[in-house]
């Protein structure tokens, strides 16, 4: 019953084919834009390491100003990087399974000059445990060793795109590249690797690409590295330049730890509080004990990688939709009470009402998957555009992507506004007395 | 078949009822060709609305086919409609966006027949009508009579025992109407209950038996031709 009733929904649908296309488009309109902005939503919202990402935290100390807190909405939170030294003393835990603390940097690359001419490159300077702790994909080789971080050796990672620029693509595993004024190994080239935001450093622009080029974080020293990511100070430092720098209060790294375990976790956070009561003694962190070791998504949220205006514009979205279908639902009112002589019939031949409801909620259901179908292309379209302006902005095309749980949400939303466009129609259709329009057929 | 005692029928609007059908009592045994005749307003569709389970009354008994249909929900007068009633209609009532054969299927459909059986049923009733190669015609590629052919192609194929036509003829040509009313005459002798509602006399005399209503009540069938010669002097001034 169900094919004939999908096969008198597609006549009914031909018959009045104008009023038809007016309810689909209605229907397609209202999902192309939910889907725009629901996928927006999910894109940015999305779990960037599902696996493990309950295992990821990221750390905080508060080295802040005693007369007032850490700028930002939040009083209570404290700063969101830490500084060198603290890194470096964290670094000394063994109880994270993985950790690494990180900043970025422009660094100049000299390829081969009949290649090109030399350029700045994003920088990413980290520890060993940044690429299996992400799970960053490999196309080529894989990380360096922990042994690698300590020297510091001189390695790097380079990103697909700047290994398809500098050596055209070719495995460039053990091959050497100059970057500032010194020759790096090639022991690893990342596989295509587009994460929807930029998870582990959300300290600025969230949804920016990875870095190009990863090096040893203890490069920072002899090569003089300065971070171009954000760095946030209260107190003058010690000494002018680098040294000053690495000394001083600023805070501008960001660390991650892999705890996977409870256990691991409030021992981690028994290490860092034991840590700051101790540089207390020293007269550094002056404000009350306030250390954060945040899971990941919890730590994204906080950061509101899913801006509040996206959050607003996906339930505006919701409710255009749902103002689409209860318009639409006077159309096929009208529509199916036009259509009572022949329920009449289908009545007198022994139809049910709910043989008669079920007819025409199909054929409402038929209108929201074609409607949503229609919508999903228009919705790809938007992204496509989207993309192009994401593009100029972000450096990367493939920001907005529809994927498949983002369109099975679209179609749940057709049939969704299907049924709330036609339920009450159906309803009353159902409803017509079978004897009232029998002489008018 | 059908056995109606003292039925009521009220249609009600804010200012006025209409007594469609007062102390409406008819006996049609199984097996007739009873003819209803009467003029405009006496109650003939009404009463074939509510022998047909299309619509209620408010007072008196109804049997049919030893059932009494006073308690039935909707669900189980459509059941009653789809297995032991068809319908003939004056404007032969199609589905416009099925051809022959699916307008035929579709009292099978809500059967729940398997779809062999319909194809089957479908094809034979078809056959009998002498449409069988008219089949995956569109009723609008079908003439007035070829059209109510299908619809009673349609009542066949339920092989319903009560048949309850309303003008079944009165939108075709003398012969049209007799082929139709040949067809009804062979659909009756092969056993099938037929309550035919006309204004034909021609057509009613085809009937075994001729019921006369007025005002929504059976009136005697020797004083029909006295009512009726009332009822046309009523007419006349208007006529004149």
């Amino acid at each position: 019953m169900f094919l004939y009733n999908l096969r008198i929904a597609l006549l009914s649908l031909r018959r009045n084919s104008v009023l038809s296309m007016v309810i689909v488009g209605g229907i397609a309109l209202g999902i192309a834009v939910a889907t725009l902005f629901s996928t927006m939503r999910h894109v940015l919202a999305k779990d960037p390491v599902p696996d493990k990402s309950r295992a990821l935290h990221y750390v905080r100390l508060d080295n802040w100003d005693p007369l007032k807190p850490y700028p930002g909405d939040d009083p209570t939170r404290p700063p969101t990087q830490i500084t060198y030294q603290d890194m470096v003393s964290l670094m000394r835990s063994d109880i994270p399974v993985r950790q690494s603390g990180m900043f970025k940097a422009n660094l100049y690359v000299f390829p081969d000059p009949k290649v090109g001419r030399p350029t700045k490159q994003m920088t990413r300077l980290c520890f060993a445990d940044f690429f299996p702790m992400f799970e960053v994909p490999f196309r080529y080789g894989g990380p360096w060793d922990r042994h690698a971080d300590q020297g510091p050796e001189p390695v790097v990672v380079l990103s697909e795109e700047l290994n398809d620029t500098v050596f055209g693509g070719a495995n460039s595993v053990g091959r050497m590249l100059r970057i500032e004024d010194r020759e790096f190994k090639v022991v690893g080239v990342l596989d295509r690797w587009r994460p929807p935001v930029k998870f582990y450093d959300v300290t600025q622009f969230a949804v920016q690409a990875p870095e190009a080029m990863y090096v040893p974080f203890n490069f920072v020293r002899p090569m003089k590295i300065q971070t171009v990511g954000n760095r946030d100070g209260w107190k003058s430092a010690p000494a002018p330049g680098l040294e000053g720098l690495l000394a001083s209060e600023s805070c501008w790294i960001q660390m991650w730890v892999e705890l996977p375990t409870r256990e691991k976790v409030e021992a981690y956070k028994s290490f860092v509080d034991a840590y700051v009561i101790e540089q207390k003694k020293t007269g550094r962190f002056p404000r009350p004990l306030n250390n954060r070791v945040t899971p990941m998504m919890a730590w994204l949220k906080e950061q509101r990688v899913v801006p509040n205006e996206i959050n607003a514009l996906t339930v505006v979205s919701l409710l255009f939709l749902a103002v689409c279908s209860l318009n639409l639902m006077g159309l096929l009112l009208g529509k199916f009470l036009a259509r009572a002589p022949e329920i009449g019939v289908r009545r007198a031949l022994g139809a049910r009402r709910r043989d008669v409801f079920v007819q025409h909620v199909i054929e409402c259901e038929v209108v929201g998957v074609i409607g949503g179908l229609l919508g999903i292309l228009l919705s790809l379209a938007g992204l496509a555009w989207m993309n192009g302006w994401a593009k100029t902005l972000l450096t990367r095309d493939d920001f907005f992507r529809l994927d498949l749980p983002m369109a099975l949400f679209a179609i749940f939303l057709s049939l969704l506004a299907g049924l709330v466009a036609g339920l009450y129609p159906a309803w009353r259709v159902c409803r017509v007395p079978p004897a009232m329009h029998l002489k008018l057929q | 078949m059908l056995e109606m005692k003292s039925i009521a029928k009220v249609y009600r609007t804010d200012l006025i009822e209409t007594h469609a059908l007062s102390e409406f009592s008819l006996h049609v045994g199984a097996g007739e060709f009873v003819a209803i005749m009467g003029p405009s307003g006496s109650g003939k569709t009404t009463f074939l609305n509510v022998a047909g389970l299309l619509d209620t009354f408010e007072r008196g008994t109804y049997v049919l086919d030893g059932q009494d249909v006073s308690p039935l929900s909707d669900d189980q007068m459509s059941r009653i409609r789809n297995q032991k009633i068809g319908f003939i209609f004056q404007s032969f009532n199609l589905i416009p966006d099925l051809d022959a054969f699916d307008n035929v299927d579709v009292p099978l459909r809500y059967r729940g027949l398997p779809g062999a059986e319909r194809r089957t049923r479908v094809e034979r009733s078809l056959e009998l009508v002498g449409l069988g190669s008219r089949a995956r015609h569109l009723p609008s590629q079908l003439s007035g009579g070829q059209q109510q052919r299908v619809a009673i192609a349609r009542v066949l194929a339920g092989d319903p025992r009560l048949i309850l036509a309303d003008e079944p003829t009165g939108n075709l040509d003398s012969l049209m109407t007799r082929e139709i009313m040949d067809l009804l005459e062979k659909i009756n002798e092969q056993g099938a209950t037929i309550v035919m509602v006309t204004h034909s006399p021609e057509c009613a005399a085809r009937a075994q038996r001729q019921v006369h209503l007025l005002d929504g009540r059976v009136v005697d069938f020797e004083a029909a031709p006295r009512l009726a010669g009332r009822e046309m002097a009523r007419l006349a001034p208007s006529v004149g």
